[in-house]
């Protein structure tokens, strides 16, 4: 049997009550899977960002300090 | 690593994972856990992306023992601090699909307890980093942290065949009875995990070479 007849058949036997059940279940599942891959996302991001500006301010110590050796030459 | 060669592999690893999400999207639901199983797809990869990023971590070190290189030791800094962020993915989508399956968000089992040390082990590895000054003896106590830090990976790789665990037997790789075509998709989101890892650790190395190189402009002007 395939995977996507599956609901086909628990419609045709389900109630009212177990077909809103299984909507609310499948509902909280899209919910929690969202949220999974919005936080694998976000830690992705936040890394990322932070490398960036991680970059970005040891380039600016090295150039200042960099000058100042320059000046006390 | 040449830049263009960089932003190549990020973008080709930017592309995969946008197609995979695609695939996944359009997936059929599990028929016994719906929706949050496709989850899967990500938890894995970022895993064993972990795991690998551990391993090389394990063979800079003891590089860097032997050689006294220091390229050695930014690669190990490197790839530690990026498997770090890969391994959080994991646990925290663990814990979300553990939410919806088992009904709570953790469980105090071998594998997920073993990850759990994994990442105090490697988070400890960076902060033992920041508490020493002087580069050669951070470099050098840091190797050692790092190669005992591996211990544990074994364990969390075996822990679920080692013992009776809450945390399920693999499903791929492992004889599990997922449709064929779902191990394709699992796979090309490994490699676009492994490169997107891999970009991000060339571009910490740089930035660890940033840092040596504005600690000896540092020693210099201290000199003068």
């Amino acid at each position: 049997m395939h995977l996507t007849q599956i609901p086909m058949l628990f419609a045709q036997m389900a109630t009212p009550d177990d077909i809103v059940r299984e909507a609310a279940r499948l509902q909280r599942n899209y919910e929690f899977l969202s949220y999974g891959l919005t936080v694998a996302w976000l830690i992705l991001v936040i890394y990322v960002l932070f490398l960036v500006s991680r970059g970005r301010k040891l380039k600016r110590e090295i150039a200042s300090l960099k000058s100042m050796l320059e000046d006390r030459r | 690593m040449k830049d263009k060669l960089l932003y190549l592999l990020g973008i080709v690893a930017m592309l995969i994972l946008v197609r995979d999400i695609n695939v996944i999207a359009r997936l059929p639901n599990e028929v016994n856990q719906g929706a949050i199983f496709k989850i899967i797809f990500f938890h894995v990869p970022v895993a064993i992306t972990a795991m690998f990023a551990a391993a090389v971590a394990l063979i800079a070190s003891v590089l860097f023992l032997i050689t006294r290189n220091f390229r050695y030791d930014a690669l190990a800094v490197g790839v530690t601090e990026v498997g770090l962020a890969f391994l959080a993915a994991n646990l925290v989508t663990g814990s979300i699909w553990g939410r919806i399956i088992w009904g709570q968000w953790w469980a105090w089992d071998a594998r997920l307890t073993s990850a759990l040390v994994c990442w105090i082990l490697y988070a400890a590895y960076l902060m033992l980093r920041r508490a020493v000054e002087e580069p050669t003896q951070r470099a050098t106590f840091a190797a050692v942290w790092s190669i005992f830090s591996f211990i544990d990976v074994p364990i969390v790789i075996f822990s679920i065949k080692w013992w009776r665990t809450q945390h399920p037997q693999p499903v791929f790789w492992g004889g599990g009875s997922i449709p064929h075509e779902w191990f394709a998709i699992a796979g090309w989101n490994l490699l676009a995990m492994v490169l997107l890892g891999t970009v991000l650790t060339v571009v910490r190395v740089r930035l660890e070479d940033a840092q040596r190189e504005l600690d000896s402009l540092r020693r210099t002007a201290h000199a003068m």
